[in-house]
This record gives structure tokens, C-alpha cells and sequence, in this order.
């Protein structure tokens, strides 16, 4: 119950992030439901039924391979949904980590943020590139690749949060009553950062889907056959202008998530803790 | 001031060192060969082992890490495998491209970023501030390519106003009227970025509205606007200088889907190509000027910041 | 500044921008390209982009007419004895170098020891070469071991051929492409700058002394009628297609089947069918893994692909593929259906059972193909699915081409790869007649018609040989055709010149705006 209300504080008064957080709603239930209510299978090619325009029974129309574009983007919110929270949890399993056993061991620390500077130095999406040739092209490996981009400045993060939690009086008071590292870490100062991180997860779920669009335009996304939205627009980006309603109906949803991630994720900086807010990037 | 510029120099040292050594360790861990690909089709593998040879490319990977680090240092990247002209050359001619499109993408962003962050401060919760911050993240929420794809569309292909793609070089025939070339991608680059900005010069004006030195000029009467421009603005400078000289160093990487959608000859789509042909000597090139460049900006930045804000160099 | 002065000026800047717009291209022919060439070196290198460009630059002794037979173009004519053994050429006088100095006898031959030794198809020809000299200022002879039937096609054949070069340039080089420096020829067009991601700039050499008779194909007077031709590398073919829409390149290759019929109805784009179609192949392992010696598995894969969707999902139109199985084209000399009723069966049932018949046990089949070529990866998808259906356990492996590329040389890590093949005008040309191409076919069936097809001089028997070969090639299955591919190129309708269809390669001479 408290967690609905701190749901509702949250959004109050702002009209855009409820919608959004509706969108998103309904992308989590197309992603789970996808194989009940896709009415074609996503990999079914028809090549007599190819670059059909949208109505009925293909609501999207079909793309080149005469494949139901409806069906591939119901499966494609599944893929959003995989790449957002995969990317996350590598971000911030990774970053996170890396980021307060540095700000809480200082030796360690500084061999430890000394490699986050290394790595921040090199520009995301080349460094996505160069990884995505060296690696092969699979949903796991965009996940990881995306992920490790993100860790680095979730690492920065959590080092200066971190940083300003151990100069309290309550971790004091926690290492005054005896408490091993551990728990001091992991049951005194994370909790205080679960908000902040929500916040940040947020962003690089957004900024994910827009990293990993970028990947599949270059060719070094995911298999060029998995039914993800930036593979629809990459696909069938030659045929804007003889099919339209390839690159609208995939451009559309990849907008309207990846927006209502950052309103959602913009709401919720504004009501945590002001002594982090400075620290959480994003739009 | 200068102990401090010379520590942080040093600093840089073993930084920039373990970054050549990531940098050439992935760029040879990617499968293919420069030589097969050269040789093409019909090369027997014979012919392939002797130009790999040739090109120093069957040495230990630290000796040939150690060789190119030898000649780095000296002023050398190598020589492009696929061009057979100096990587510097290589480089350098995409640094054109790549600059001029960061600088007039910096120039869109300062021209609409800076006086709508500006307005949304100075009506913080009412509906211009909403519609701004909202605008501005819906910007950042498109795909580049897919705006860019439908940008050519409709001012080049059907408006006939602007260039769809490629960029001849300001000392081509045409002269500085070649920067039109550039208006569509660097629009389609500034589009996302700009939402940054917009937030950073929003949110420094707040914060700096509520220091004491402006509420004093309140006090002392000063109209609302006059306090608005002449100190919040100068104050919020410092930390929006910052935000500039990162998302300078980001543009000019950031840019790779930017200049392929509209094939421009620039450092981003430069690495794509050279990823696919396998010119090690290039990737590495241009990897490390990056990451130079965006160290040295780094820099520029926490001096500039010392400067301006003496008590950050005390620390 | 007032703001009637700030508009004056503001009207004066954009008269500027569009004046200097206008002039911009006028003698400059702008060719939007698919990417750079490795080289321009046409002796080592066989990329179609790299003698599409350099054919401007470089020619040969020889050259095809529209009708794909070799016609004189550096040389004057030419006697053969007897007993087919000994070739003498006569060279054409006054021809001059892009570096001012006359061609010569000494520089032709020059240029065929280096090509016959180092160069990619040199060795289909100099196998059977004793010996190259000069027998006069402009004449040279070339005797052979025994009489070869292709010669004059492989002299003809620019792509990976026998380009002539001055002596001094070419004498002491190896394997290794010339450098850009040394791009000196006898073309109507001379190379006149690299400057990379950028651009391939030609402009008209002229000195050039063209071949006389009315142009034929690549045969005839040759004109140099632009300034210079540029060869802009635009990778994305949506740029490319916009961009020529757009006025901003003349000329744009390698565009998509399915835009054919919307690009043919703008009429600001002309569209023009290359004709020599191109053909995918998948190679099968020869060397290493189930496929090696396993012919009648192979031909159990053959025999479960209908080969018909995968075109029409591929490539589009009906118009521009044909579901062909000969290896050369219908109306095409060396069209012949033998072997090709195996050619698209989409036999599911049949081919199951010719599999297990065969020994197959349901063990993966690695299928390679790459991303850089939609046709390729889209007919891949197309197979593995017909394949499984089948009871093929397809392990459909997606590559970038440097990578396949790479994988291919190495015979444990893969069983079946998709690439594509220019048109050949003889099939010698063709790359699973190379016993060393990846795939190694080099069985003792293929050795004996190999040999007896290059020993001919008789155009008939030829023909005859080799449909023998693209029998066998239907039997052993080193290679499995996909069918052909028309691809076409756009032009902006300002060009004039172009004619109806492209022989090969695109050339622009005798082509204007």
C-alpha cells in the first residue's frame, strides 16, 4: 500500500508521465502476451502476400518477406522490454557495484574508478561498434554491450552517492555498533540509494532502445530476423517511400516508449532525495 | 593554478595508456584479416600470408602493440592498410567534415537550447515550462536515422531547399555556401542533444536564483528580468560551459549514424567503414584521437571550471 | 544594421548559395557509388566498383562488343598459326600514356608477365603461355603449350585482367596493388585524385587517341565528353536513391528490385537494366565436414529449395530475376540445359528421403552468409526455412562479409556459404572452375572436362564441353545456383548517351549532361 502511495505523490499533477506510465503498461502486457494475441507467427514469410499495405487481416501491412508487421511489433515489445531490463541489470549489477565498493574502500577505489575513467574516455557508441564486430550479433550480446556503455557512468554515479551517504551520521552510528562491511553496504546505504537508482534505471531503459536502434541501423544489432522495432526500421528503411507504413508504425512506438520512459523517469528525479538529484544524468 | 594544470596533465598519463592498450587489443580480437580482404576473391592463401606479412600483421600482438606505440609517440599512426595513405591524412581530412558539423550542431543547440532553458526557468510549473521540457524530451526520444531519413525526404527530395547528403570540402568549388550541405544532418544531431541543455540551463538558473547574491538584488529592487539576465545568467555559465564541452566531444562521435544517413565524409562513418574493411590502423587512429580529444576537453573543462570557481582548485 | 539592409543581404546570400549550387557540377559527371575501391589496380583486384571506375583509366589489348565477343582496343589485329600454338598481335601506333610517353611493344609485354604471374586471372592464361615477347615496336607474339581456346575472352575481360600499364611501372611489381601514383593508362579519362571517404575523381586525358568504328559495347571511338567523373562512396542505398532524386548525384548503382517500378514512374529518374545478370551461388565444402564427398546429400539440399520464392522475397519484380539454371544466360552463347532439371524441385518429401538414403542423421549444417548484401541474407532465410522443413538441421551463421570472408579460407568452419558472381563472358571465368576457391572443388571428373574445355579452340565443341561441366556441376553440387539477378542503376534523365542497358560495368564515355 505505502508503495501506491509513494506511486501516487509521485505522479500527481503530471498529466504526460501518467500517460506515459500507461504506454508502458501496455507495452509490458503486449511483451508478456505477445504469443497470445500476435495473430500471425512473427517469422512466417508469404511471398505472395509481400508490402501489403495496413487493414485487415494484417493490421500493420506486411514487409518484405510478406512477414505480418503487427505481429513482429507485439514481439518487438517483448524485445524492448528484454534490452531495457537487460541492459539495466547489467548497467547497474556491474556499474552499481564497481561504483560503491569504490566510494566505500578508497584503496580499492582508486585502482577501481581509475578504470571507469579509462573506459569513459571511450565514446559510447564506438565502443559499442568495435565490441559488437568483435562479439556476434545476438540479443545477449547487445544486452551485455549495452549495458557495459552504461555501467561506466552508473559507476560515477553510485562512487559520488556513495561518497555522500558515508559521511553520515547513520553509517557512522551503524560501524559504531559493530556492523561488518557487508551489512553496512548492502543494508544501511543501499537502501537509501533505491530511489535514485530507479531514477537512473529509468533513463538508460530509454536510452537503450535508442542505442540499440542505432546498433541495428549500422548492422551490428541484433540478428538482422528478430522481430525488435529497431530492426523493423532498419530492415525496411529503403522501402520509406514505397511502403510507408513499415518505418511509421515501428518509428512511432520506438517514440512514444522511449518518451514515456523519460517522463516516467523525469517525474520520479524530481521527487527523490535533492542531495542526489544533481548526480543522476538523463534527459 | 599551474600545479594544478601540470598535476592533472600527468594524471593523464597512465589513463591515456591503458586506454591505447584496450584500444588495440579489441580492434585485433575482431575476426577477419585485412590482407583477404585486400587480396580479394581469388587470392590462394599463400598470397594472403605474404601480404599479412608485409604488414607486420603475423608479429606477437605486444610486439606489434609496443611498434605502434613506439611510432604514436613519435607523431606515426600508420599507414591506412585500405588507402595505403598515412592514418594522420585519413584522419585529418574526416576532421573537417566531423568538426564543421559539431560546431554548427553546437550552434543550433545554443541557439534554441539556451533561450528556451532560459524562459522554462523563468516560468517554472507553468504551462510554457511544461510544454518546453516536454518538447524538448520528445526530441531526444527519436531515433537520429529515422528523423534524418524523413528530413531528406521532405527538404531535399521533395522541397528541393537543401542538399540530401555527401559534403564537399569548404575549399571545393562552392566555397563556405558548401556548408549547406550540413544544415540537415547537423538539425538531425542537435534534435536529441539539445533536450540536455535545455534541462542543464533550466536547472542551473533555479539553482542559482535561489543563492544569496540574487536575493539580495531582489531585495535591493531590481526588476525580476534584469536579475534574471545579468546573474543568474552569468552564474549559470559556469556549469553550462561544462555540459558544452562534453557534448562537443560527444558530437563529433555521436555522429556516426548522423553522417551515414546523409554520407557524410566524416570521422564516424570513417570508423564504420574501416570496421567493415578491417583497417586496423585506422580504427585505432581515430579510437584514440577520440578519446584524446575528449580527455583534453575533460581538461579544458575543470580548468576552466577552477577558474572561474576558485574554491574547486583548493580542493 | 536595419532590417531592410539585413534582408538585401540575406537575398543576395541565397542567390549566391543557388548560383553557386547551378555552377557546381556543370562538366562533372557525379556517381554515386556503393563504397571505395581496394584499388584501381584492374591486373589483382576483381571487384566489380574497382573496373567500373578504372575502365576509364585503363584499357586492354582487347575489349567486348555489345554482343559479348572480343574486339580489338589497343591492339590493331592479329594472326595465329596453324597450329593454334602461336599468337601474334599487332598494336595500335600513337597511342599515348597518360604521362605523355607512346605505348610500345615493350610496355604490353611488360604488363602480361606481371599479370600472367601476379595476376587474379592471369594464371587461367599462363598456364598454357610459354613465352611473351616483343617482335617489333608494335608487335608482339605470345606462344603457347598447346592451343587455348578462351585466350582472347581473358584478354578482353578487364575485371582482374590483362590492363596495359607503362613498362616502367609495371616492371618489379608484385601481387601488391599499384599505388595510386602509378595509375597511368591509355584511357579517355586519366586518375587525378583519391582522396579517401570522399570521392574517386577522373578527368578527361586529352591526348587520347580512340580505337576508330561506330561504338559497340565497349568497342569503337571512345569520347571524353565530361570534364571529370566523380566517384562518390555512399554506402546507404535510401541516400543513394534520395540523392539522385534529390539532383544531387547523376548517376547511382546497386539499388533495390522493389523500387523499380515507383523509380520508373518519377520522371526525374531514368532506370537502366545491366545486362549480364548477376547470379547467387552457395558453395558447399568439398574439403571438410558432412558435405565433403557427400554428393548425394547435396543433392538432397538442392532437390528441397524452391528456388522461386526466394526470388521473388529477395529481388521483387518478376521482371528482373529469372528462375535460371544455367550458369550463363538464355540467348547468351554458352546457355545450355543441361543438368538444370535439378535446378528448383521444392521437393520436401523426396528430398527427406534422399537424405536419410544418403546417410543423414540430423547433424547440424553450418550456412554462412552476410549481412552486407540484403539479397544474400534474404534468400539465406528463405533456404534454411525450405531446408527444414525438409529435416535439415540448418545452422544459419550471420556474418559481416570480412568475416565470412575469412571464414570461408578455412575449411573446418563451415559446410555451406552464399556469395554472388558478376556476369562472365566465358564461363573459364566462373569461380568454382578455380580448384583453390573456397569450396575446393577439385574432383578427377572436373579435371578431365577442365582440361579438355581449355585444350579446345573449336567454339562448338566448347559449348559442347562445357555443358558437360554444368552437368556434372548438377551431379557433384560444389556449387548451387541461385538463379538470375538483373540489377539495374539509376541515372538522372540529363544524361545523354547511355543507351537502354549496361553491358558490365557502366562506362561514360560518349556520355553527357
Amino acid at each position: 500500500m505505502m508503495a501506491v502511495a509513494s506511486i501516487r505523490s509521485v505522479f500527481a499533477g503530471r498529466t504526460f508521465a501518467q500517460i506515459g506510465l500507461v504506454w508502458l503498461a501496455f507495452v509490458a502486457l503486449a511483451a508478456i502476451f505477445s504469443p497470445l494475441i500476435a495473430p500471425f507467427d512473427p517469422y512466417e514469410i508469404d511471398p505472395i502476400a509481400r508490402l501489403t499495405e495496413p487493414g485487415w487481416p494484417h493490421l500493420f501491412g506486411t514487409d518484405h518477406f510478406g512477414r505480418d508487421s503487427f505481429s513482429r511489433a507485439l514481439y518487438g515489445a517483448r524485445m524492448t522490454v528484454l534490452i531495457g531490463l537487460g541492459a539495466v541489470i547489467v548497467a547497474l549489477l556491474t556499474g552499481g557495484l564497481v561504483g560503491m565498493l569504490s566510494a566505500y574502500f578508497t584503496r580499492l577505489g582508486h585502482v577501481l574508478m581509475r578504470g571507469v575513467d579509462v573506459l569513459m574516455a571511450f565514446p559510447a557508441l564506438l565502443m559499442a561498434l568495435v565490441l559488437m564486430t568483435l562479439l556476434e550479433r545476438s540479443v545477449m550480446n547487445t544486452i551485455i554491450v549495452i549495458g557495459v556503455v552504461y555501467a561506466t557512468t552508473t559507476a560515477r554515479i553510485l562512487f559520488g552517492m556513495t561518497l555522500k551517504l558515508k559521511g553520515e551520521v547513520f553509517v557512522d552510528a551503524a560501524v559504531c555498533s559493530g556492523a561488518g562491511h557487508a551489512s553496512i553496504l548492502f543494508r544501511h546505504i543501499l537502501p537509501n540509494l533505491v530511489s535514485p537508482l530507479l531514477v537512473q534505471a529509468s533513463f538508460i531503459f530509454a536510452f537503450a532502445q535508442l542505442q540499440a536502434a542505432a546498433l541495428d541501423f549500422l548492422g551490428l544489432g541484433l540478428p538482422p530476423e528478430v522481430p525488435s522495432w529497431g530492426n523493423m526500421l532498419s530492415e525496411e528503411r529503403i522501402y520509406v517511400t514505397r511502403a510507408p507504413w513499415l518505418l511509421i508504425f515501428p518509428g512511432a512506438l520506438i517514440i512514444l516508449s522511449v518518451f514515456s520512459m523519460n517522463l516516467v523517469g523525469d517525474a520520479m528525479r524530481d521527487s527523490i532525495d535533492p542531495r542526489f538529484k544533481d548526480d543522476i544524468a538523463g534527459v | 593554478m599551474l600545479f594544478y594544470t601540470i598535476k592533472r596533465l600527468l594524471a593523464l598519463i597512465p589513463t591515456l595508456l591503458a586506454a591505447t592498450m584496450l584500444v588495440f587489443l579489441f580492434v585485433h580480437l575482431i575476426p577477419g584479416d585485412p590482407a583477404s580482404i585486400l587480396l580479394g576473391d581469388t587470392a590462394t592463401p599463400e598470397e594472403v600470408a605474404a601480404l599479412t606479412r608485409e604488414l607486420g600483421l603475423d608479429e606477437p600482438l605486444w610486439t606489434q602493440y609496443l611498434i605502434w606505440l613506439g611510432n604514436v609517440l613519435q607523431g606515426d599512426l600508420g599507414t591506412s592498410v585500405f588507402f595505403g595513405t598515412p592514418v594522420l591524412t585519413v584522419i585529418a581530412d574526416g576532421a573537417e567534415t566531423s568538426i564543421l558539423l559539431a560546431t554548427m550542431t553546437m550552434v543550433w543547440i545554443v541557439l534554441f537550447g539556451v533561450p528556451i532553458g532560459i524562459v522554462s526557468a523563468m516560468n517554472k510549473g507553468r504551462w510554457i515550462d511544461q510544454i518546453t521540457s516536454g518538447g524538448a524530451m520528445l526530441f531526444a526520444s527519436i531515433p537520429t536515422f529515422w528523423l534524418g531519413l524523413y528530413l531528406i525526404l521532405l527538404f531535399a527530395v521533395g522541397l528541393g531547399w537543401l542538399p540530401s547528403s555527401g559534403f564537399p570540402s569548404l575549399t571545393d568549388t562552392g566555397g563556405v555556401t558548401n556548408l549547406r550541405y550540413l544544415i540537415l544532418p547537423s538539425l538531425t544531431l542537435a534534435a536529441p542533444n539539445a533536450a540536455l541543455i535545455i534541462r542543464l540551463v533550466r536547472a542551473s538558473m533555479l539553482d542559482v536564483s535561489r543563492e544569496d547574491h540574487v536575493r539580495t538584488a531582489r531585495a535591493k529592487g531590481l526588476r525580476p528580468s534584469r536579475v534574471a539576465i545579468r546573474h543568474i545568467f552569468r552564474n549559470a555559465l559556469i556549469s553550462v560551459t561544462a555540459a558544452f564541452g562534453f557534448t562537443f566531444a560527444a558530437l563529433v562521435s555521436e555522429a556516426v549514424v548522423t553522417e551515414t544517413v546523409f554520407s557524410l565524409p566524416g570521422i564516424g562513418r570513417l570508423v564504420v567503414q574501416s570496421i567493415l574493411r578491417r583497417d586496423y590502423p585506422v580504427i585505432q587512429g581515430v579510437i584514440l584521437v577520440i578519446v584524446v580529444l575528449y580527455m583534453f576537453i575533460n581538461l579544458l573543462v575543470d580548468l576552466a571550471y577552477a577558474r572561474l570557481d576558485p574554491r574547486i582548485s583548493l580542493k | 544594421m536595419t532590417i531592410t539592409s539585413w534582408l538585401k543581404t540575406a537575398t543576395a546570400a541565397g542567390a549566391f548559395l543557388a548560383i553557386a549550387g547551378a555552377a557546381q557540377a556543370e562538366g562533372v559527371l557525379r556517381y554515386a557509388t556503393v563504397g571505395e575501391p581496394p584499388t584501381l589496380d584492374q591486373q589483382v583486384v576483381t571487384s566489380d566498383l574497382a573496373t567500373t571506375i578504372a575502365q576509364h583509366v585503363f584499357e586492354g589489348l582487347y575489349t567486348f562488343d555489345s554482343s559479348n565477343s572480343p574486339v580489338p582496343l589497343l591492339a590493331a589485329g592479329e594472326t595465329i598459326s596453324e597450329d593454334g600454338k602461336t599468337i601474334t598481335i599487332a598494336l595500335r601506333e600513337g597511342v599515348k600514356f597518360h604521362n605523355g610517353q607512346d605505348m610500345t611493344s615493350a610496355d604490353v609485354v611488360a604488363s602480361l608477365k606481371r599479370w600472367g604471374e601476379f595476376g587474379s586471372r592471369g594464371g587461367l592464361l599462363f598456364e598454357h603461355v610459354e613465352s611473351v615477347e616483343a617482335t617489333g615496336d608494335h608487335e608482339i607474339r605470345i606462344t603457347l603449350s598447346a592451343p587455348f581456346g578462351p585466350w582472347k575472352n581473358l584478354m578482353a575481360f578487364l575485371n582482374g585482367g590483362p590492363a596495359i600499364y607503362p613498362a616502367s611501372i609495371v616492371e618489379g611489381a608484385g601481387k601488391e596493388p599499384l599505388s595510386p601514383e602509378n595509375y597511368i593508362g591509355t584511357g579517355p579519362y586519366s586518375f587525378n585524385a583519391w582522396e579517401a571517404n570522399r570521392y574517386v575523381e577522373l578527368v578527361r586525358f586529352d591526348d587520347y587517341v580512340s580505337p576508330e568504328g561506330e561504338a559497340d559495347g565497349y568497342g569503337g571511338e571512345r569520347v571524353a565528353e565530361f570534364d571529370a567523373l566523380r566517384f562518390i562512396p555512399v554506402p546507404d542505398v535510401g541516400t543513394r536513391v534520395s540523392g539522385l532524386r534529390a539532383g544531387d548525384y547523376d548517376y547511382a548503382e546497386s539499388i533495390p528490385g522493389d523500387l523499380f517500378a515507383e523509380l520508373e514512374g518519377d520522371p526525374n529518374v531514368n532506370t537502366i537494366l545491366n545486362g549480364g545478370p548477376l547470379f547467387g551461388l552457395v558453395f558447399m565444402n568439398s574439403s571438410a565436414g558432412p558435405l565433403a564427398e557427400n554428393y548425394a546429400l547435396r543433392r538432397a539440399i538442392q532437390q528441397a529449395i524452391d528456388k522461386v520464392p526466394a526470388l521473388q522475397i529477395a529481388i521483387g519484380p518478376e521482371g528482373l530475376w529469372r528462375s535460371n539454371g544455367s550458369f550463363l544466360p538464355e540467348g547468351n552463347v554458352w546457355y545450355t540445359e543441361a543438368g538444370t532439371e535439378a535446378f528448383s524441385q521444392g521437393d520436401a518429401e523426396g528430398a527427406r528421403a534422399a537424405a536419410e538414403a544418403a546417410g543423414y542423421t540430423g547433424e547440424p549444417i553450418k550456412f554462412m552468409v552476410s549481412t552486407n548484401y540484403p539479397f544474400h541474407y534474404d534468400t539465406a532465410i528463405v533456404y534454411t526455412k525450405q531446408l527444414a522443413q525438409a529435416g535439415f538441421n540448418i545452422d544459419l551463421q550471420v556474418y559481416d562479409w570480412a568475416t565470412l570472408i575469412e571464414k570461408r579460407s578455412q575449411p573446418d568452419q563451415w559446410d555451406m556459404f552464399f556469395t554472388h558472381h558478376g556476369f562472365v563472358p566465358d564461363p573459364i571465368l566462373i569461380s568454382v572452375m578455380n580448384d583453390n576457391y573456397p569450396g575446393w572443388w577439385a574432383t578427377p571428373e572436373k579435371a578431365e572436362l577442365k582440361a579438355a574445355f581449355t585444350a579446345s579452340s573449336d567454339p562448338a565443341e566448347r559449348v559442347d564441353i562445357w555443358s558437360q561441366i554444368q552437368e556434372l556441376i548438377y551431379e557433384q553440387v560444389p556449387t548451387m545456383k541461385t538463379g538470375d539477378v538483373y540489377t539495374y542503376n539509376i541515372a538522372s534523365p540529363e544524361l545523354d548517351g547511355l543507351g537502354e542497358a549496361t553491358l558490365i560495368w557502366p562506362h561514360f564515355w560518349n556520355v553527357s549532361k
